[in-house]
């Protein structure tokens, strides 16, 4: 059953090749988030390439480490990279099929990034500073609040598509026609809501923060700088994008490419830099419109979206 | 082939019986003496394994004789099924690492007058429970059970100069032998149907029906469940852990705690017929609450020990999550959806005994390493203890649950009987399951807080006691041990499908279900047994996830510029462990949100001479509400205080009533046979 060794190859180097492509554009999503913020405040913002100069600028540094650190505060940006790059790997982006969809779904795209994480926050505990240490704390607070709701929100695409598989999901809808139903834009509200907690925006975090004592992930990796950082600052990215296209998955997979024709790819190319634009319009849309709310206030908000995922699963199935 | 297995039990026993004896008689040479008990315990569990093995291979149980007493008729059966055999491999993968642990750890940690009694101790229990596990018939399933609880309240009050060590072990035994006599009474109702003693005749399913099935239910689950620290019954457990010795709290979470798990599989789940459908609820609902109270217990708890005699309560509700899913699963008559659940819960059983005994076995190491149990007094141990350290993390990871490592692995498949337990049942008690499985994410999540805290806030950063900082590395001999059980937690992480493979026989044996096969998938992989609805090989994605943590390395490292060593910026003033983030603030937030189950009080006292805003001392106190203690065990202890003070008038110390009782008994008992003849 295990797969071949030239099929093995060409999955690997398939998913190696998306991985290499979410991660060029995701620095682009950060900055065109922030330059539109930008434009609703009448500001300028930030060139769109901005995001680029600061990895290029980051990486070329020295990397600066506290004296108290271990290997710890090492390895936890390279794991928290490593995590957010591969969970890419098993989320279709333009054809209809993961690139390691045999290695698994949902249930380990969700523990991988729950890796990723764990390795950050152990980390941030490493330098003595008490900022690494409320960082974690919060971060592993909301997360922990936010992985019910995450899981449920997704169980129920995959049980209403009859797969856990974020490929076999994509092409069973595909398969039965895309279709919609009133619990999808529960489900899809409950989703959105995780995304914007496990993102790091407003209203449950501020990334454009300078006040140590309100931050929540930047607190978390406030020690890091130089190249360790450039890793921290680049593999959240790639991990918003990859929220993002996961909801384009799950909720408008309509013209993703079911073949490796070139017209069908470019149609699945424009089509999903469409769909991920109007989903980051979204975002800014809440960041612009919202004030960020106190920490203690954020379970209401995560339990408004795990009451969506169980009307969701309530309304479909019952 | 399979008459080997016999040879194995018997030899087992002596060797044991052997041990004990020798321990004892050499009690004067404490270093003999010591190397003889826990060499004696490394063969006789090895021999138990290897039989254990054979019966897993062979896929049939072996029925035999272990003693006989021609004169008085007493007979001790043994019988090893598949079911037994998998309680015992688990228990001989973790018995002898920490026999071996303990070499080094009863050197250093138990007083050279009590090494004798330890080291025999440390056989009884690990006897007794072996021989719970392949028990033939209920005289010797209720002997070892004795023997058993016994030698663990021996063993947790090794210290019993201190307070706290008694009152753990007198709570223990006290809540075991309520256990123990809920289970007579459950085997008596049975025996008396069956006329039987031996187990499989007493457990075929059929003896009893309607309410009095209902009724020995109960019984059984209660007794048990105490053995299996399911909440309500748990109060025991963060008692006991962390008063008893380390390799004893490893044993007890790992072993212990799985002999209460198979007799709820052998009795309850499969051995009094089909289950009826409140029975599954009920184990789902009792299973999911100890879970999440247990975590949640586990996260405010500033002793290392006493967390992980919560978080084993955790595990011991997903263990019990995935056999209520079973039982419904049976209720129902869906076979494969059984045996998916049973799998899932039997994967939880191997597992946690594998990362929970290392987590134990770092906790003793720290523990020698530093002389305290408390995570706040600990710090920057990396530096001093850099492979428990290494270990420990392994067993961090694992208990969070994420994957590539063991934990994962049956947290998956809980996950797939979940939601395929919810796409196949009917009604309205299908909504039951995505409430399970939000409330086992939320479990998972909160346990990898729980666990970023314990080894963020012992092994990193700065000392914060000169304890912390002058604590030193524990000898190879306590290190390999916990090296072998990290190994395993990574290699069952990566292959599944061996373990899966192990367990088909043992489902294949258990009635109602049906072998594994369709659950693994290859020696790598799990698939679910329905459709293509979900698969796992850790192993194709840890070649991914590694191959990009490696891209990541070479991507920081392509400056090639050396690293400049800064010290911390310590907010303006010097950074000291006095400004680190502490264990209680890490959990802080957490405590802030799930308030209505901790119901903390909080008590702030500054003391000032001059001005209120200027205090020279402030006292913290904080607490959290010791629920179940007070709101059902507090009434339930004055309400048998209370009969058994009415009771005392009987009990009035003169021989003469004493007398008049005996004599009014006979009468009554004349009258009763008179009447009955």
């Amino acid at each position: 059953m295990i797969p071949m060794i030239p099929d093995a190859l060409r999955a690997f180097s398939f998913a190696m090749l998306q991985a290499a492509g979410l991660l060029a554009l995701a620095p682009l999503l950060k900055t065109a988030i922030k330059k539109m913020k930008a434009r609703l405040q009448n500001r300028q913002g930030p060139p769109l390439l901005q995001g680029y100069y600061d990895l290029a600028k980051l990486l070329r540094k020295e990397p600066v480490r506290s004296e108290t650190a271990s290997w710890v505060f090492v390895a936890g940006p390279r794991v928290y990279f490593g995590a957010a790059v591969a969970a890419t790997t098993l989320v279709p982006v333009l054809v209809a099929a993961a690139p390691l969809e045999a290695a698994g779904g949902i249930l380990l795209l969700v523990g991988t990034l729950a890796l990723g994480r764990f390795a950050l926050a152990t980390a941030a505990l490493d330098t003595g500073s008490a900022f690494g240490g409320m960082g974690a704390s919060r971060d592993m607070t909301i997360a922990a609040l936010a992985e019910p709701a995450l899981l449920l929100g997704l169980f129920t695409s995959a049980l209403a598509a009859g797969s856990l598989n974020v490929g076999g999901l994509v092409r069973s809808v595909l398969q039965h026609g895309v279709t919609f139903h009133p619990s999808d834009l529960l489900a899809f509200a409950g989703l959105f809501i995780i995304v914007i907690a496990e993102t790091g925006r407003i209203p449950v975090d501020n990334p454009a923060t300078h006040l140590e004592l309100t931050m929540i992930h930047e607190a978390m990796v406030l020690e890091y700088a130089g190249p360790d950082l450039a890793l921290v600052e680049w593999a959240s990215a790639v991990k918003e994008l990859l929220y993002l296209t996961l909801l384009v998955d799950l909720f408008m997979p309509a013209g993703i490419a079911t073949s490796a024709a070139p017209v069908a790819i470019a149609v699945a190319l424009a089509a999903w830099a469409v769909k991920v634009f109007l989903l980051a319009i979204a975002v800014t849309l809440t960041e612009s419109t919202n004030a960020k709310l106190r920490l203690f206030r954020v379970p209401e908000l995560v339990s408004i979206s795990l009451g969506l995922a169980f009307l969701a699963l309530a309304i479909r199935f019952l | 082939m399979l008459q080997l297995v016999g040879v194995g039990v018997q030899a087992a026993v002596v060797i044991r019986l052997v041990t004990i004896a020798a321990t004892l008689v050499l009690a004067r040479w404490v270093r003999t003496c010591r190397y003889v008990a826990l060499g004696g315990s490394i063969l006789a569990s090895a021999v138990t394994v290897s039989a254990a093995i054979q019966v897993l291979v062979a896929g049939r149980s072996l029925d035999g004789v272990l003693f006989r007493h021609a004169t008085s008729g007493i007979v001790l059966s043994y019988s090893v099924t598949p079911l037994s055999a998998w309680f015992l491999m688990v228990f001989g993968l973790i018995a002898v690492p920490v026999a071996v642990y303990s070499v080094g750890y009863f050197a250093h940690s138990i007083a050279p007058s009590r090494m004798a009694a330890v080291g025999s101790g440390f056989n009884v229990m690990l006897g007794s429970v072996e021989l719970v596990f392949v028990a033939g018939d209920v005289i010797t399933f209720l002997l070892a059970w004795e023997l058993m609880t016994l030698a663990t309240a021996a063993l947790v009050a090794t210290e019993h100069e201190e307070r706290a060590s008694r009152r753990a072990g007198y709570l223990y035994l006290v809540m075991s032998h309520v256990g123990t006599g809920c289970l007579v009474a459950g085997f008596l109702t049975l025996a008396a149907a069956s006329g039987s003693l031996s187990l499989s005749a007493l457990l075929a399913g059929h003896l009893v029906s309607g309410v009095t099935r209902d009724g020995v239910f109960v019984l059984f689950f209660v007794g048990f469940g105490v053995k299996a620290g399911v909440i309500p019954f748990h109060v025991w457990l963060p008692e006991a852990h962390p008063a008893a010795p380390s390799s004893i709290s490893a044993l007890m979470s790992a072993v212990l705690i799985t002999a209460g798990i198979y007799g709820l599989f052998r009795v309850c789940a499969f051995g009094l017929g089909i289950p009826a459908v409140s029975w599954g609820l009920t184990f789902m609902g009792l299973g999911t609450l100890s879970a999440i109270l247990g975590v949640l217990y586990a996260l405010t708890q500033s002793d290392l020990k006493r967390l992980l005699a919560y978080s084993t309560i955790e595990n011991a509700g997903i263990i019990v999550l995935g056999l209520g899913a079973a039982m419904l699963a049976l209720a129902y008559g869906r076979t494969e959806l059984a045996t998916l659940a049973a799998a899932a819960s039997l994967a939880h059983v191997l597992n946690h005994a594998v990362f929970k005994g290392l987590l134990f076995l770092g906790a003793g190491s720290v523990v020698m390493g530093t002389g305290t149990r408390q995570l706040e007094q600990y710090g920057g141990l990396l530096r001093r203890m850099p492979w428990t350290g290494l270990f420990f993390l392994v067993g961090a990871m694992a208990i969070a649950g994420l994957p590539l490592l063991n934990g994962f692995v049956s947290e998956w498949l809980t996950f797939q009987a979940l939601l395929l337990g919810f796409s196949s049942t009917p009604g309205f008690i299908r909504l039951n399951y995505p409430l399970s499985a939000a409330m086992l994410a939320l479990t998972s999540a909160l346990a990898a807080a729980c666990f970023v805290k314990v080894f963020g806030i012992s092994f990193l950063a700065l000392p914060r006691s000169t304890a912390a900082a002058d604590a030193h590395e524990a000898p190879p001999v306590m290190l390999a041990p916990q090296a072998l059980l990290a190994a395993l937690c990574i290699g069952l992480g990566l292959f599944p499908g061996v373990m899966l493979r192990a367990l088909s026989g043992v489902l294949a044996s258990l009635p109602g279900l049906q072998p594994a096969d369709r659950l693994g998938w290859g020696s790598a992989g799990m698939m679910s047994p329905v459709g293509s609805f979900d698969h796992v090989v850790p192993a194709i994605f840890g070649v991914a996830l590694m191959g990009a943590v490696v891209a990541a390395g070479v991507l920081a490292a392509r400056t090639g510029l050396a690293i400049r060593r800064v010290p911390t910026w310590g907010c303006g003033g010097e950074l000291s462990a006095r400004t680190e983030y502490t264990a209680t603030a890490f959990s802080k937030p957490l405590m802030m949100i799930f308030r209505a189950v901790y119901r903390p009080t909080r008590q702030v006292e500054a003391l000032a001479e001059v001005s209120p805003y200027f205090p020279h001392e402030v006292r913290y106190r904080s607490e959290i509400e010791p629920t179940f203690e007070r709101y059902v065990y507090g009434p339930l202890l004055r309400g048998v205080l209370r009969v058994a003070n009415g009771m005392k008038v009987l009990q009035a110390g003169s021989l003469h009533t004493y007398l008049a009782y005996v004599l009014a008994l006979v009468v009554l008992l004349l009258l009763w046979l008179g009447g009955t003849a």
